[in-house]
Protein backbone atom coordinates (compact mmCIF):
# COMPACT_ATOMS: atom_id res chain seq x y z
CA UNK A 1 0.00 0.00 0.00
CA UNK A 2 1.52 3.31 -0.97
CA UNK A 3 0.88 6.21 1.35
CA UNK A 4 -1.46 8.75 -0.19
CA UNK A 5 -0.07 11.99 -1.49
CA UNK A 6 -0.14 14.43 1.34
CA UNK A 7 -2.30 17.47 1.09
CA UNK A 8 -0.49 20.61 0.09
CA UNK A 9 1.40 21.26 3.28
CA UNK A 10 1.74 24.56 4.95
CA UNK A 11 -0.64 26.50 2.76
CA UNK A 12 -3.41 26.85 5.31
CA UNK A 13 -1.82 27.08 8.73
CA UNK A 14 -3.22 25.45 11.84
CA UNK A 15 -4.32 28.70 13.47
CA UNK A 16 -6.53 29.49 10.50
CA UNK A 17 -8.04 26.01 10.59
CA UNK A 18 -9.06 26.41 14.25
CA UNK A 19 -9.46 30.19 14.10
CA UNK A 20 -6.68 30.65 16.61
CA UNK A 21 -7.92 28.22 19.24
CA UNK A 22 -5.67 25.50 20.54
CA UNK A 23 -7.82 24.19 23.36
CA UNK A 24 -10.64 21.86 22.42
CA UNK A 25 -13.98 22.67 24.02
CA UNK A 26 -13.93 19.30 25.76
CA UNK A 27 -11.06 17.26 27.08
CA UNK A 28 -12.81 13.93 26.81
CA UNK A 29 -11.45 13.17 23.36
CA UNK A 30 -8.68 10.66 23.17
CA UNK A 31 -6.74 9.56 20.12
CA UNK A 32 -8.70 6.32 20.07
CA UNK A 33 -12.09 7.93 20.69
CA UNK A 34 -14.48 6.95 17.96
CA UNK A 35 -16.36 9.61 16.10
CA UNK A 36 -19.41 9.16 13.96
CA UNK A 37 -21.21 11.68 11.79
CA UNK A 38 -24.80 12.54 12.51
CA UNK A 39 -26.69 12.31 9.26
CA UNK A 40 -28.97 15.05 8.12
CA UNK A 41 -27.13 17.96 9.66
CA UNK A 42 -26.67 21.00 7.45
CA UNK A 43 -23.20 21.23 5.98
CA UNK A 44 -23.47 24.84 4.90
CA UNK A 45 -21.17 27.22 6.68
CA UNK A 46 -18.65 24.58 7.64
CA UNK A 47 -15.02 25.22 6.86
CA UNK A 48 -13.40 22.83 4.36
CA UNK A 49 -11.65 20.87 7.13
CA UNK A 50 -14.84 20.44 9.13
CA UNK A 51 -16.65 19.34 6.02
CA UNK A 52 -13.90 16.82 5.30
CA UNK A 53 -14.25 15.43 8.84
CA UNK A 54 -17.99 15.04 8.28
CA UNK A 55 -17.48 13.28 4.96
CA UNK A 56 -14.88 10.98 6.46
CA UNK A 57 -17.02 10.01 9.40
CA UNK A 58 -20.10 9.43 7.33
CA UNK A 59 -18.69 6.11 6.18
CA UNK A 60 -18.69 4.69 9.68
CA UNK A 61 -16.96 5.33 12.94
CA UNK A 62 -13.37 6.45 12.82
CA UNK A 63 -10.89 7.08 15.56
CA UNK A 64 -9.61 10.59 16.14
CA UNK A 65 -6.15 9.44 15.13
CA UNK A 66 -7.46 8.20 11.81
CA UNK A 67 -9.28 11.45 11.08
CA UNK A 68 -6.07 13.34 11.82
CA UNK A 69 -4.14 11.01 9.55
CA UNK A 70 -6.49 11.37 6.60
CA UNK A 71 -6.72 15.11 6.90
CA UNK A 72 -2.96 15.43 7.43
CA UNK A 73 -3.60 17.70 10.36
CA UNK A 74 -1.90 17.62 13.75
CA UNK A 75 -3.77 15.57 16.33
CA UNK A 76 -4.33 18.50 18.64
CA UNK A 77 -5.83 20.55 15.82
CA UNK A 78 -8.10 17.66 14.86
CA UNK A 79 -9.33 17.47 18.43
CA UNK A 80 -10.31 21.14 18.34
CA UNK A 81 -12.22 20.58 15.10
CA UNK A 82 -14.00 17.48 16.33
CA UNK A 83 -14.93 19.13 19.64
CA UNK A 84 -16.52 21.96 17.68
CA UNK A 85 -18.43 19.52 15.52
CA UNK A 86 -19.63 17.67 18.61
CA UNK A 87 -20.78 20.99 20.07
CA UNK A 88 -22.70 21.83 16.92
CA UNK A 89 -24.27 18.38 16.90
CA UNK A 90 -22.61 17.23 13.71
CA UNK A 91 -20.68 14.41 15.28
CA UNK A 92 -21.16 11.91 18.07
CA UNK A 93 -18.12 10.64 19.90
CA UNK A 94 -17.79 7.48 21.87
CA UNK A 95 -15.10 6.97 24.42
CA UNK A 96 -12.53 4.35 23.61
CA UNK A 97 -13.39 0.80 24.51
CA UNK A 98 -12.56 0.37 28.20
CA UNK A 99 -9.90 -2.10 29.15
CA UNK A 100 -10.97 -5.53 30.32
CA UNK A 101 -11.52 -5.76 34.06
CA UNK A 102 -8.33 -7.08 35.58
CA UNK A 103 -8.36 -8.75 38.97
CA UNK A 104 -7.51 -6.53 41.85
CA UNK A 105 -3.75 -6.30 42.41
CA UNK A 106 -4.26 -6.53 46.15
CA UNK A 107 -6.20 -9.77 45.76
CA UNK A 108 -3.48 -11.25 43.62
CA UNK A 109 -0.91 -10.18 46.15
CA UNK A 110 -2.89 -11.90 48.91
CA UNK A 111 -3.17 -15.07 46.87
CA UNK A 112 0.54 -14.95 46.23
CA UNK A 113 1.24 -14.40 49.91
CA UNK A 114 -1.05 -17.27 50.80
CA UNK A 115 0.64 -19.55 48.34
CA UNK A 116 4.04 -18.56 49.60
CA UNK A 117 2.95 -19.25 53.13
CA UNK A 118 1.73 -22.69 52.08
CA UNK A 119 4.71 -23.67 49.98
CA UNK B 1 44.17 149.07 -62.80
CA UNK B 2 41.60 148.32 -60.29
CA UNK B 3 40.02 145.88 -62.67
CA UNK B 4 43.44 144.36 -63.34
CA UNK B 5 44.10 143.95 -59.65
CA UNK B 6 40.63 142.58 -59.03
CA UNK B 7 41.14 140.21 -61.92
CA UNK B 8 44.43 139.09 -60.52
CA UNK B 9 42.88 138.48 -57.10
CA UNK B 10 39.65 136.98 -58.37
CA UNK B 11 40.97 133.95 -60.21
CA UNK B 12 43.10 132.42 -57.53
CA UNK B 13 40.41 133.04 -55.04
CA UNK B 14 37.90 131.39 -57.30
CA UNK B 15 40.13 128.43 -57.84
CA UNK B 16 40.74 128.06 -54.14
CA UNK B 17 37.07 128.36 -53.48
CA UNK B 18 36.25 125.72 -56.00
CA UNK B 19 38.87 123.44 -54.64
CA UNK B 20 37.66 124.04 -51.14
CA UNK B 21 34.14 123.33 -52.19
CA UNK B 22 35.09 120.15 -53.88
CA UNK B 23 37.09 119.05 -50.87
CA UNK B 24 34.24 119.93 -48.54
CA UNK B 25 31.81 117.96 -50.60
CA UNK B 26 34.09 114.94 -50.63
CA UNK B 27 34.68 115.31 -46.94
CA UNK B 28 31.03 115.51 -46.27
CA UNK B 29 30.40 112.40 -48.35
CA UNK B 30 33.15 110.50 -46.54
CA UNK B 31 31.81 111.62 -43.18
CA UNK B 32 28.34 110.52 -44.16
CA UNK B 33 29.70 107.12 -45.25
CA UNK B 34 31.61 106.73 -42.02
CA UNK B 35 28.64 107.77 -39.95
CA UNK B 36 26.55 105.17 -41.70
CA UNK B 37 29.11 102.45 -41.13
CA UNK B 38 29.44 103.45 -37.53
CA UNK B 39 25.74 103.24 -37.09
CA UNK B 40 25.52 99.73 -38.59
CA UNK B 41 28.50 98.62 -36.52
CA UNK B 42 26.90 99.93 -33.39
CA UNK B 43 23.71 98.21 -34.24
CA UNK B 44 25.53 94.96 -34.80
CA UNK B 45 27.33 95.30 -31.50
CA UNK B 46 24.07 95.90 -29.76
CA UNK B 47 22.42 92.89 -31.34
CA UNK B 48 25.43 90.74 -30.52
CA UNK B 49 25.28 91.91 -26.95
CA UNK B 50 21.63 91.05 -26.78
CA UNK B 51 22.40 87.68 -28.26
CA UNK B 52 25.07 87.03 -25.65
CA UNK B 53 22.70 88.05 -22.90
CA UNK B 54 20.11 85.62 -24.24
CA UNK B 55 22.67 82.84 -24.34
CA UNK B 56 23.89 83.60 -20.84
CA UNK B 57 20.38 83.57 -19.57
CA UNK B 58 19.83 80.30 -21.38
CA UNK B 59 22.95 78.85 -19.79
CA UNK B 60 21.80 79.97 -16.38
CA UNK B 61 18.42 78.41 -17.12
CA UNK B 62 20.17 75.18 -18.04
CA UNK B 63 22.19 75.08 -14.84
CA UNK B 64 19.55 76.35 -12.47
CA UNK B 65 16.36 74.82 -13.85
CA UNK B 66 16.75 72.21 -16.55
CA UNK B 67 19.48 70.03 -15.07
CA UNK B 68 18.04 70.04 -11.53
CA UNK B 69 14.72 68.98 -13.05
CA UNK B 70 16.46 66.04 -14.65
CA UNK B 71 18.22 65.24 -11.39
CA UNK B 72 14.94 65.14 -9.55
CA UNK B 73 13.64 62.65 -12.04
CA UNK B 74 9.99 62.39 -12.84
CA UNK B 75 8.89 64.50 -9.93
CA UNK B 76 9.25 67.75 -11.90
CA UNK B 77 8.25 68.09 -15.56
CA UNK B 78 11.03 68.26 -18.12
CA UNK B 79 11.91 71.89 -18.93
CA UNK B 80 12.43 73.19 -22.48
CA UNK B 81 14.45 76.12 -23.80
CA UNK B 82 13.82 79.43 -22.09
CA UNK B 83 13.95 81.53 -25.24
CA UNK B 84 12.15 80.22 -28.27
CA UNK B 85 14.34 82.25 -30.62
CA UNK B 86 17.16 79.77 -29.96
CA UNK B 87 15.06 76.75 -30.76
CA UNK B 88 16.17 76.38 -34.37
CA UNK B 89 19.69 77.66 -33.89
CA UNK B 90 22.79 75.53 -33.52
CA UNK B 91 23.27 76.89 -30.01
CA UNK B 92 19.84 75.71 -28.94
CA UNK B 93 20.42 72.28 -30.38
CA UNK B 94 23.69 72.00 -28.50
CA UNK B 95 21.92 72.95 -25.31
CA UNK B 96 19.37 70.21 -25.91
CA UNK B 97 22.19 67.77 -26.53
CA UNK B 98 23.72 68.68 -23.17
CA UNK B 99 20.42 68.02 -21.45
CA UNK B 100 19.95 64.72 -23.27
CA UNK B 101 23.42 63.52 -22.35
CA UNK B 102 22.71 64.44 -18.78
CA UNK B 103 19.39 62.61 -18.84
CA UNK B 104 21.11 59.55 -20.25
CA UNK B 105 23.80 59.63 -17.59
CA UNK B 106 21.26 60.04 -14.81
CA UNK B 107 19.13 57.20 -16.16
CA UNK B 108 22.13 54.92 -16.50
CA UNK B 109 23.23 55.66 -12.96
CA UNK B 110 19.71 55.09 -11.67
CA UNK B 111 19.39 51.75 -13.44
CA UNK B 112 22.76 50.65 -12.20
CA UNK B 113 21.98 51.64 -8.61
CA UNK B 114 18.58 49.97 -8.86
CA UNK B 115 20.03 46.77 -10.21
CA UNK B 116 22.71 46.55 -7.59
CA UNK B 117 20.22 47.31 -4.82
CA UNK B 118 17.87 44.66 -6.20
CA UNK B 119 20.61 42.07 -6.54
CA UNK B 120 21.79 42.68 -2.99
CA UNK B 121 18.29 42.55 -1.55
CA UNK B 122 17.42 39.47 -3.58
CA UNK B 123 20.43 37.56 -2.33
CA UNK B 124 19.77 38.64 1.24
CA UNK B 125 16.09 37.75 1.03
CA UNK B 126 16.76 34.37 -0.47
CA UNK B 127 18.60 33.20 2.62
CA UNK B 128 15.97 34.76 4.87
CA UNK B 129 13.23 32.99 2.92
CA UNK B 130 15.01 29.68 3.16
CA UNK B 131 15.34 30.07 6.90
CA UNK B 132 11.68 31.02 7.27
CA UNK B 133 10.61 27.98 5.29
CA UNK B 134 12.87 25.76 7.34
CA UNK B 135 11.41 27.16 10.51
CA UNK B 136 7.90 26.61 9.19
CA UNK B 137 8.67 22.97 8.56
CA UNK B 138 10.02 22.45 12.03
CA UNK B 139 6.97 24.18 13.50
CA UNK B 140 4.75 21.84 11.49
CA UNK B 141 6.73 18.86 12.73
CA UNK B 142 6.37 20.03 16.30
CA UNK B 143 2.64 20.46 15.85
CA UNK B 144 2.44 16.90 14.63
CA UNK B 145 4.60 15.57 17.43
CA UNK B 146 3.05 17.19 20.47
CA UNK B 147 -0.48 16.53 21.54
CA UNK B 148 -0.88 19.25 24.12
CA UNK B 149 -3.15 22.24 23.66
CA UNK B 150 -0.70 24.41 25.56
CA UNK B 151 2.15 23.52 23.25
CA UNK B 152 -0.13 23.99 20.27
CA UNK B 153 -1.14 27.43 21.48
CA UNK B 154 2.47 28.53 21.67
CA UNK B 155 3.34 26.92 18.38
CA UNK B 156 0.46 28.71 16.70
CA UNK B 157 1.79 32.05 17.86
CA UNK B 158 5.26 31.26 16.62
CA UNK B 159 3.83 29.93 13.38
CA UNK B 160 1.75 33.06 12.88
CA UNK B 161 4.71 35.36 13.37
CA UNK B 162 6.85 33.19 11.13
CA UNK B 163 4.26 33.24 8.35
CA UNK B 164 4.11 37.02 8.36
CA UNK B 165 7.87 37.18 8.42
CA UNK B 166 8.10 34.83 5.46
CA UNK B 167 5.56 36.89 3.54
CA UNK B 168 7.57 40.08 4.02
CA UNK B 169 10.72 38.40 2.82
CA UNK B 170 8.84 36.93 -0.11
CA UNK B 171 7.34 40.29 -1.07
CA UNK B 172 10.73 41.98 -1.11
CA UNK B 173 12.22 39.12 -3.10
CA UNK B 174 9.43 39.41 -5.66
CA UNK B 175 9.97 43.15 -5.98
CA UNK B 176 13.61 42.47 -6.66
CA UNK B 177 12.71 40.23 -9.56
CA UNK B 178 12.85 36.89 -7.79
CA UNK B 179 10.24 34.15 -7.99
CA UNK B 180 7.70 33.87 -5.19
CA UNK B 181 9.55 30.88 -3.88
CA UNK B 182 7.74 27.71 -3.04
CA UNK B 183 6.32 25.48 -5.72
CA UNK B 184 2.95 24.13 -4.73
CA UNK B 185 0.48 21.65 -6.13
CA UNK B 186 -2.73 22.95 -7.64
CA UNK B 187 -4.96 23.86 -4.70
CA UNK B 188 -8.60 24.76 -4.20
CA UNK B 189 -9.25 28.47 -4.54
CA UNK B 190 -10.76 28.56 -1.07
CA UNK B 191 -7.53 27.10 0.36
CA UNK B 192 -5.53 29.65 -1.58
CA UNK B 193 -7.55 32.43 0.03
CA UNK B 194 -7.19 30.86 3.45
CA UNK B 195 -3.48 30.51 2.80
CA UNK B 196 -3.41 34.24 2.20
CA UNK B 197 -5.37 34.70 5.41
CA UNK B 198 -2.70 32.69 7.24
CA UNK B 199 -0.08 35.26 6.42
CA UNK B 200 -1.50 38.45 7.84
CA UNK B 201 -1.63 39.80 11.34
CA UNK B 202 -5.37 40.16 11.92
CA UNK B 203 -6.43 36.96 10.23
CA UNK B 204 -9.36 36.47 12.59
CA UNK B 205 -11.13 39.48 11.13
CA UNK B 206 -11.13 38.05 7.63
CA UNK B 207 -14.33 36.28 6.64
CA UNK B 208 -14.21 34.22 3.51
CA UNK B 209 -17.53 33.49 1.86
CA UNK B 210 -18.47 30.36 -0.02
CA UNK B 211 -17.26 30.06 -3.57
CA UNK B 212 -17.15 27.87 -6.63
CA UNK B 213 -15.34 24.55 -6.44
CA UNK B 214 -12.32 25.36 -8.53
CA UNK B 215 -8.60 24.92 -8.18
CA UNK B 216 -5.82 27.36 -8.90
CA UNK B 217 -3.13 25.89 -11.13
CA UNK B 218 0.15 24.96 -9.52
CA UNK B 219 2.16 27.78 -11.07
CA UNK B 220 -0.18 30.48 -9.82
CA UNK B 221 -0.88 29.29 -6.27
CA UNK B 222 1.92 31.09 -4.51
CA UNK B 223 1.61 34.37 -6.48
CA UNK B 224 -2.13 34.56 -5.88
CA UNK B 225 -1.64 33.76 -2.20
CA UNK B 226 0.90 36.54 -1.94
CA UNK B 227 -1.20 39.09 -3.84
CA UNK B 228 -4.35 38.33 -1.84
CA UNK B 229 -2.33 38.42 1.38
CA UNK B 230 -1.10 41.92 0.52
CA UNK B 231 -4.65 43.06 -0.23
CA UNK B 232 -5.96 41.54 2.99
CA UNK B 233 -3.10 43.08 4.92
CA UNK B 234 -3.96 46.52 3.53
CA UNK B 235 -7.63 45.96 4.27
CA UNK B 236 -7.10 44.91 7.89
CA UNK B 237 -4.41 47.47 8.53
CA UNK B 238 -6.52 50.40 7.38
CA UNK B 239 -9.73 49.52 9.16
CA UNK B 240 -10.90 49.50 12.75
CA UNK B 241 -9.95 46.43 14.80
CA UNK B 242 -13.60 45.65 15.49
CA UNK B 243 -14.65 45.57 11.85
CA UNK B 244 -14.41 42.57 9.62
CA UNK B 245 -12.96 42.22 6.15
CA UNK B 246 -15.22 40.35 3.78
CA UNK B 247 -13.94 38.20 0.98
CA UNK B 248 -16.49 37.10 -1.59
CA UNK B 249 -16.00 34.97 -4.65
CA UNK B 250 -17.92 35.63 -7.80
CA UNK B 251 -17.72 33.35 -10.78
CA UNK B 252 -17.51 35.27 -14.03
CA UNK B 253 -17.73 34.25 -17.65
CA UNK B 254 -14.03 33.84 -18.23
CA UNK B 255 -12.65 33.55 -14.75
CA UNK B 256 -13.41 34.21 -11.12
CA UNK B 257 -13.35 37.42 -9.16
CA UNK B 258 -12.19 37.72 -5.59
CA UNK B 259 -13.73 40.79 -3.98
CA UNK B 260 -12.22 42.11 -0.76
CA UNK B 261 -14.28 44.71 1.09
CA UNK B 262 -13.14 46.53 4.16
CA UNK B 263 -14.90 49.05 6.35
CA UNK B 264 -11.87 51.23 6.81
CA UNK B 265 -10.93 54.80 6.07
CA UNK B 266 -10.68 54.35 2.33
CA UNK B 267 -8.25 56.13 0.05
CA UNK B 268 -8.34 59.69 -1.24
CA UNK B 269 -7.86 60.47 -4.92
CA UNK B 270 -4.11 60.93 -4.66
CA UNK B 271 -3.69 57.58 -2.93
CA UNK B 272 -5.93 55.89 -5.47
CA UNK B 273 -3.95 57.34 -8.36
CA UNK B 274 -0.69 56.26 -6.74
CA UNK B 275 -2.10 52.78 -6.11
CA UNK B 276 -3.32 52.48 -9.70
CA UNK B 277 0.07 53.58 -10.95
CA UNK B 278 1.83 50.98 -8.82
CA UNK B 279 -0.61 48.22 -9.66
CA UNK B 280 -0.04 48.89 -13.35
CA UNK B 281 3.68 49.35 -12.88
CA UNK B 282 4.65 45.86 -13.92
CA UNK B 283 8.18 44.65 -13.72
CA UNK B 284 10.14 47.83 -14.28
CA UNK B 285 9.70 49.32 -10.90
CA UNK B 286 12.13 51.43 -8.96
CA UNK B 287 12.48 50.06 -5.48
CA UNK B 288 14.10 53.31 -4.40
CA UNK B 289 10.87 55.16 -5.04
CA UNK B 290 8.57 53.30 -2.69
CA UNK B 291 8.59 56.04 -0.11
CA UNK B 292 9.78 56.11 3.43
CA UNK B 293 8.77 53.81 5.07
CA UNK B 294 8.58 51.81 1.83
CA UNK B 295 5.13 50.68 0.78
CA UNK B 296 5.56 47.36 -0.91
CA UNK B 297 1.98 46.15 -1.11
CA UNK B 298 0.63 47.52 -4.37
CA UNK B 299 4.00 47.36 -6.07
CA UNK B 300 4.31 43.65 -5.27
CA UNK B 301 0.80 42.99 -6.52
CA UNK B 302 1.56 44.94 -9.68
CA UNK B 303 4.66 42.87 -10.37
CA UNK B 304 2.85 39.59 -9.73
CA UNK B 305 -0.20 40.56 -11.76
CA UNK B 306 1.94 41.50 -14.74
CA UNK B 307 3.98 38.33 -14.46
CA UNK B 308 1.16 35.81 -13.98
CA UNK B 309 -1.66 37.42 -15.88
CA UNK B 310 -4.27 38.28 -13.30
CA UNK B 311 -5.55 41.76 -12.65
CA UNK B 312 -6.23 43.80 -9.55
CA UNK B 313 -8.13 47.04 -9.14
CA UNK B 314 -8.66 49.09 -6.00
CA UNK B 315 -10.38 52.17 -7.37
CA UNK B 316 -13.89 51.33 -6.21
CA UNK B 317 -15.36 52.13 -2.84
CA UNK B 318 -16.72 49.32 -0.77
CA UNK B 319 -20.33 49.51 0.40
CA UNK B 320 -18.95 49.66 3.94
CA UNK B 321 -17.07 52.87 3.22
CA UNK B 322 -13.61 51.45 2.81
CA UNK B 323 -11.79 50.17 -0.21
CA UNK B 324 -13.09 47.42 -2.47
CA UNK B 325 -10.21 45.47 -3.96
CA UNK B 326 -11.10 43.25 -6.88
CA UNK B 327 -8.75 40.52 -8.03
CA UNK B 328 -9.71 38.86 -11.27
CA UNK B 329 -8.35 35.39 -11.99
CA UNK B 330 -8.68 34.46 -15.66
CA UNK B 331 -9.63 30.94 -16.71
CA UNK B 332 -6.04 30.23 -17.71
CA UNK B 333 -5.06 30.21 -14.03
CA UNK B 334 -7.91 27.95 -12.92
CA UNK B 335 -8.79 24.29 -13.34
CA UNK B 336 -11.93 22.47 -12.36
CA UNK B 337 -11.76 20.99 -8.89
CA UNK B 338 -10.79 17.41 -8.28
CA UNK B 339 -8.13 17.18 -10.93
CA UNK B 340 -5.56 18.45 -8.47
CA UNK B 341 -5.64 15.81 -5.77
CA UNK B 342 -7.77 12.82 -4.91
CA UNK B 343 -10.34 13.86 -2.35
CA UNK B 344 -9.62 12.80 1.20
CA UNK B 345 -12.79 10.76 1.46
CA UNK B 346 -11.97 8.62 -1.56
CA UNK B 347 -8.57 7.89 -0.07
CA UNK B 348 -10.14 6.91 3.22
CA UNK B 349 -12.58 4.57 1.48
CA UNK B 350 -9.70 3.03 -0.43
CA UNK B 351 -7.85 2.39 2.79
CA UNK B 352 -10.82 0.92 4.47
CA UNK B 353 -11.28 -1.51 1.61
CA UNK B 354 -7.60 -2.35 1.59
CA UNK B 355 -7.52 -2.91 5.33
CA UNK B 356 -10.46 -5.24 5.13
CA UNK B 357 -8.91 -7.24 2.32
CA UNK B 358 -5.91 -7.82 4.54
CA UNK B 359 -7.86 -9.21 7.43
CA UNK B 360 -9.42 -12.64 7.43
CA UNK B 361 -13.02 -12.65 8.52
CA UNK B 362 -14.22 -15.21 11.02
CA UNK B 363 -17.93 -14.91 10.54
CA UNK B 364 -19.72 -13.17 7.76
CA UNK B 365 -22.13 -11.71 10.28
CA UNK B 366 -22.96 -8.52 8.48
CA UNK B 367 -24.90 -6.04 10.47
CA UNK B 368 -25.85 -2.59 9.53
CA UNK B 369 -24.30 -0.19 11.98
CA UNK B 370 -24.85 3.05 10.14
CA UNK B 371 -27.38 4.50 7.79
CA UNK B 372 -25.57 3.43 4.63
CA UNK B 373 -25.52 -0.35 4.58
CA UNK B 374 -23.03 -0.49 1.71
CA UNK B 375 -20.37 1.21 3.79
CA UNK B 376 -21.44 -0.29 7.06
CA UNK B 377 -21.34 -3.88 5.93
CA UNK B 378 -17.59 -4.15 5.57
CA UNK B 379 -17.20 -2.12 8.72
CA UNK B 380 -18.69 -4.99 10.67
CA UNK B 381 -15.88 -7.25 9.64
CA UNK B 382 -14.20 -8.86 12.58
CA UNK B 383 -10.57 -7.85 12.57
CA UNK B 384 -9.27 -10.75 14.68
CA UNK B 385 -7.13 -13.48 13.28
CA UNK B 386 -8.67 -16.80 12.71
CA UNK B 387 -7.75 -19.20 15.42
CA UNK B 388 -7.21 -22.85 14.94
CA UNK B 389 -9.32 -25.05 17.21
CA UNK B 390 -6.23 -26.52 18.84
CA UNK B 391 -5.23 -23.18 20.26
CA UNK B 392 -7.91 -23.27 22.89
CA UNK B 393 -6.75 -26.54 24.34
CA UNK B 394 -4.19 -26.18 27.09
CA UNK B 395 -1.53 -28.71 26.33
CA UNK B 396 -0.43 -30.98 29.09
CA UNK B 397 2.68 -29.89 30.86
CA UNK B 398 4.88 -32.47 32.41
CA UNK B 399 4.51 -32.82 36.15
CA UNK B 400 7.94 -32.84 37.67
CA UNK B 401 7.08 -33.59 41.25
CA UNK B 402 4.91 -32.64 44.20
CA UNK B 403 5.10 -29.94 46.81
CA UNK B 404 5.06 -30.60 50.50
CA UNK B 405 1.42 -29.60 50.54
CA UNK B 406 0.64 -32.22 47.91
CA UNK B 407 0.14 -29.90 45.03
CA UNK B 408 1.66 -31.05 41.76
CA UNK B 409 4.74 -29.16 40.57
CA UNK B 410 4.76 -28.31 36.95
CA UNK B 411 7.58 -27.21 34.75
CA UNK B 412 7.02 -24.14 32.63
CA UNK B 413 5.53 -25.16 29.34
CA UNK B 414 7.87 -24.81 26.40
CA UNK B 415 6.60 -24.95 22.94
CA UNK B 416 8.07 -27.82 21.03
CA UNK B 417 9.66 -27.24 17.68
CA UNK B 418 6.77 -28.59 15.65
CA UNK B 419 4.25 -26.59 17.65
CA UNK B 420 6.14 -23.42 16.89
CA UNK B 421 6.40 -24.35 13.24
CA UNK B 422 2.72 -25.16 13.08
CA UNK B 423 1.82 -21.84 14.66
CA UNK B 424 4.03 -19.98 12.25
CA UNK B 425 2.46 -21.79 9.36
CA UNK B 426 -1.01 -20.94 10.61
CA UNK B 427 -0.31 -17.26 10.96
CA UNK B 428 1.59 -17.10 7.71
CA UNK B 429 -1.08 -18.83 5.67
CA UNK B 430 -3.99 -16.45 5.90
CA UNK B 431 -1.78 -13.38 5.79
CA UNK B 432 0.78 -13.96 3.09
CA UNK B 433 1.59 -10.32 2.64
CA UNK B 434 2.15 -9.79 6.33
CA UNK B 435 5.74 -10.96 6.13
CA UNK B 436 6.63 -9.00 3.04
CA UNK B 437 6.32 -5.69 4.78
CA UNK B 438 7.99 -5.81 8.15
CA UNK B 439 7.42 -2.13 8.74
CA UNK B 440 3.87 -0.88 8.56
CA UNK B 441 3.17 2.56 7.28
CA UNK B 442 1.34 4.84 9.67
CA UNK B 443 -1.67 4.71 7.36
CA UNK B 444 -1.78 0.99 7.53
CA UNK B 445 -1.49 1.05 11.29
CA UNK B 446 -4.20 3.68 11.51
CA UNK B 447 -6.55 1.68 9.30
CA UNK B 448 -5.92 -1.48 11.33
CA UNK B 449 -6.61 0.37 14.53
CA UNK B 450 -9.79 1.66 13.01
CA UNK B 451 -10.82 -1.78 11.84
CA UNK B 452 -10.17 -3.13 15.30
CA UNK B 453 -12.19 -0.35 16.86
CA UNK B 454 -15.07 -0.94 14.45
CA UNK B 455 -14.95 -4.64 15.17
CA UNK B 456 -15.18 -4.21 18.91
CA UNK B 457 -17.93 -1.68 18.42
CA UNK B 458 -19.99 -4.06 16.36
CA UNK B 459 -19.28 -6.75 18.94
CA UNK B 460 -20.65 -4.55 21.66
CA UNK B 461 -23.69 -3.78 19.59
CA UNK B 462 -24.24 -7.52 19.20
CA UNK B 463 -24.04 -8.21 22.92
CA UNK B 464 -26.46 -5.33 23.58
CA UNK B 465 -24.22 -4.30 26.41
CA UNK B 466 -23.80 -0.57 26.17
CA UNK B 467 -20.44 0.02 27.66
CA UNK B 468 -19.46 3.02 25.65
CA UNK B 469 -20.44 6.38 26.93
CA UNK B 470 -22.14 8.45 24.35
CA UNK B 471 -21.33 12.11 24.11
CA UNK B 472 -23.80 14.47 22.76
Amino acid sequence: MTPPRRREQGLVRAYVVTDGRAHPTRNTLDIVSLVNAVTGRPMAGLTPERRAVMELCRGGALSVAEVAGYLALPLSVTKVLISDLIDSGHIIARAAIPKAQLPDVQLLQEVLNGLRARL
Amino acid sequence: MTSHISGVVFWPVAVVAVVALVMWVRQAAAAARLGKRLATAEQEVRSREADIRVREAELAHLVDVRLPAVELGGRRPQQGLRDDRLAGAAYGQRMDQVVNRFVGAVEKARVRADQSAKATLKAAMRSVQALANEQQLSISDMQDRHDSPYVLQDLMEIDHANSQFARRAQAIAVLCGSWPGRQRAASPLIDVLRGAKSRIRDYQRVEIGPGPDIDVISRAVEPVVLAVAELLDNATRHSQPNTSVEVTLRPAHNGTTVVIDDAGVGMDELEVSLAVERLGGGENLDINRLGDPPQFGFAVIGVLAARYGFSVSVDTRSPYGGVRAVLFLPKALLVTAGTAAAPVVARAAHHRAAAQDDLPVRTPAVRAVAAEPAVAAPAAAEPVHERAPGDDEVPQTPITGATVGGLPKRRRREASGEQVAARHARTAEPLPDEDTGPIRTPYETASRMGAFARGTRSGRAESADDEGTTQE
